[in-house]
């Protein structure tokens, strides 16, 4: 007896079809909101993702970094730097990291293969360097703790560098030339590759990390004995086990620090662990905040389609009465207004949607944000407006439902 | 001769504010099987509450009634939307079809809410079309149509379900005479064919088409309810 739900289906997109410029008018606000949810969501994806894979090549979760505190008042006094002596110092008051590299960096001078130059960065590095930026080398070898030791001169090549000097040529056991220093090269490094954020497509092609591919290794005692030896080391980077002890690790070497100058903060000691966290909290807030106006503005819709169902009950009474007298039940009727409320949000919903994704293609192309939407997020959506549609439905399909058929067949 | 309707000592009353109004006061009734009836009485005289009534679209204050041998006074009202759906065909002044429907889709809706398939409801209700003379019009809206037409599709709609009773209120009143006369020969026609016809009117000439006419007054039968 009772009429199924597809039949209420096909009368609810009937009733919609009718009354096209109505429907369209009503559900506005459900697209916007809809596409509001789903662009923040999307953009909040990718920055998680952006930020993740930045910090996954940059060596992962459990790094820590020493780094001169920018925010510190040199006027003060102070130098923010180390020398070997306070290096080795750190080192023997924290044997639980499980890798140590301080490093210093040379302005960039000219590398001379024979009759070739190429201008790049020489740095000094420990052999951890490899484990703490997660960077194998290509060819050859790494420096080695015997390089440390015997203030070798030996180098190992970025990939660019490389290229540059060498073409495709091996530069294994080749001598480069650097500020009248002779070294030998041992190794070539994995290229360092991050495709830029956001790019899309059309911005794909730059490496956000090809500044790296550009530098040139040599053992720290070797260039502070003998390249440069005016020059301090002035960051120091350290691996802990694992990305829980992480945080443990850097208020630890922050403390040491903190002691071995005396109390002045001429250094940041960071955590990849507790950015990641910072960060995720950041964007749990902007996404919160934002997914509250998005749910306002589909509480508003929600609330401008329960008035239009509730005017729309109200003309159609006669029609309602009709419906009644020939036999529909009150169920019927309910439904009836229900399904076509709940069409019309869902219908908002897929056009939110289809509209969000238009709008994720600008932000990524011109903003040049990475942005992700997954299959999730348009449950989400299609789910979120259903239910606008099931809570601000109710009343009006209840109206309805409960009209007495002998007022409502006398209505004009 | 079967009774198809019989009520028993019916009575009706609405509050208006404060103030109890009696509309029905007591009306006892019988219409047998295959009757063409008209029920006639001035405006307030209760006529229009007894249709409703017998329409199960009301249920009275007391009293009782039965339909085709149901008490349907006790019936809760999921089940008079049943009763409505299979037993009682309304045809009504203004005609009420769904402006946005076409001429077919008004006369399956009674199929549809007794939940026939589709390809039954379409079936069924071009056959009652074409019974009413109207196959040419199956996909115009009710504004395209004339009065008459307009009320012949009405009572389609009202028959398409084969009812036990067809109740009619001043199924005439908005018709030319011309169309009011092709439609009280569709009546003729059905009550010929076993229908019961049950038309609710003030004017003396439809009355008269009738095989009895039942006066009420004051919310009595008035001239009892003999068979005439």
């Amino acid at each position: 007896m009772a009429i199924s739900l597809a039949e209420s289906l096909s009368v609810g997109l009937a009733d919609i079809l009718t009354r096209k410029v109505r429907s369209a008018v009503t559900v506005i606000g459900i697209i916007l909101g809809v596409m509001s949810i789903m662009v923040v969501l999307a953009i909040v994806n990718g920055m998680n993702k952006s930020t993740l894979e930045w910090m996954g090549e940059r060596g992962g979760l459990s790094k820590i970094e020493v780094h001169q505190n920018w925010a510190y008042d040199f006027s003060k006094g102070g130098d923010a730097s180390f020398d070997l002596r306070e290096i080795n110092y750190i080192r023997q008051q924290v044997p639980e990291a499980a890798a140590f590299n301080p490093q210093t960096q040379l302005n960039p001078r000219e590398m001379q293969y024979g009759e070739l130059g190429y201008t790049c960065s020489l740095l000094g590095v420990f052999p951890d360097m490899v484990k703490v930026e997660d960077w194998p080398v290509k060819t050859g070898r790494f420096i080695n703790q015997l390089d440390i030791d015997n203030h070798n001169n030996v180098v190992v090549l970025g990939s660019t560098t490389a290229t540059e000097l060498f073409s495709s040529r091996s530069p294994l056991g080749q001598y480069v030339t650097y500020t009248g220093n002779r070294l030998l090269v041992v190794g070539v490094m994995e290229p360092k590759f991050l495709q830029n954020q956001g790019g899309g497509e059309s911005f794909g092609g730059e490496n956000a990390l090809e500044y790296m591919n550009q530098r040139a290794f040599v053992p720290l005692s070797t260039l502070l004995s003998k390249i440069d030896p005016n020059q301090r080391i002035n960051s120091l980077s350290l691996q802990a086990a694992d990305p829980e002890s992480a945080k443990q690790l850097r208020r630890k070497v922050e403390d040491i620090v903190l002691d071995l100058k005396r109390g002045k903060r001429l250094f940041m000691v960071d955590s990849a662990q507790e950015q990641m966290e910072q960060m995720k909290r950041n964007s749990q807030i902007f996404s919160t905040i934002f997914v509250l106006i998005a749910v306002i503005s589909l509480l508003v819709g929600g609330i401008v389609i329960m008035n239009i169902m509730l005017a729309s009950v109200k003309e159609r009474t006669r029609e309602i009465g009709v419906r009644i007298a020939v036999g529909a039940r009150r169920r019927d009727v309910f439904l009836q207004f229900l399904v076509q409320t709940v069409l019309i949000t869902g219908l908002g919903g897929v056009l939110g949607i289809i509209l969000g994704y238009g709008v994720l293609g600008g932000v990524g192309k011109y903003l040049k944000l990475q942005v992700i939407a997954s299959a999730q997020m348009i449950w989400v959506a299609l789910l979120v407006s259903v239910g606008v549609g099931l809570l601000f439905g109710t009343l009006p399909a209840l109206r309805a439902s409960t009209l007495d058929p002998v007022e409502a067949l006398r209505e004009e | 001769m079967t009774e198809i309707i019989r009520t028993a000592n019916l009575v009706k009353d609405y509050s208006l504010g404060k103030v109890k109004v009696r509309a029905l006061n007591g009306v006892d009734l019988t219409i047998g099987e295959g009757e063409f009836v008209a029920i006639m009485g001035p405006s307030g005289s209760g006529k229009s509450t007894l249709m409703h009534i017998i329409g199960c679209l009301d249920t009275p204050t007391s009293g009782e009634y039965h339909l085709d041998g149901v008490l349907v006074s006790e019936m809760e009202k999921n089940q008079l939307a049943m009763v409505r759906n299979r037993k009682i065909g309304f045809v009504f002044q203004s005609f009420n079809l769904l402006p946005h429907l076409n001429v077919l889709k008004n006369v399956e809706l009674p199929l549809m809410y007794a939940g026939a398939g589709q390809k039954e409801r379409n079936l069924k209700a071009r056959q009652i079309i074409d019974s009413v003379g109207l196959s040419e019009r199956l996909r115009h809206k009710p504004a395209e149509l004339s009065g008459g037409q307009r009320q012949r599709v009405a009572i389609a709609r009202a028959i398409v379900n084969d009812p036990a009773i067809l109740l009619a209120d001043e199924p005439t009143g908005n018709l030319d005479s011309q169309a009011g006369g092709d439609i009280l020969e569709i009546f003729s026609r059905l009550h010929s064919e076993g229908n019961t016809v049950i038309i609710v009117t003030h004017d003396k000439a439809v009355a008269n088409r009738a095989g009895r006419i039942i006066r009420i007054m004051d919310g009595r039968i008035e001239n009892g309810d003999i068979a005439g």
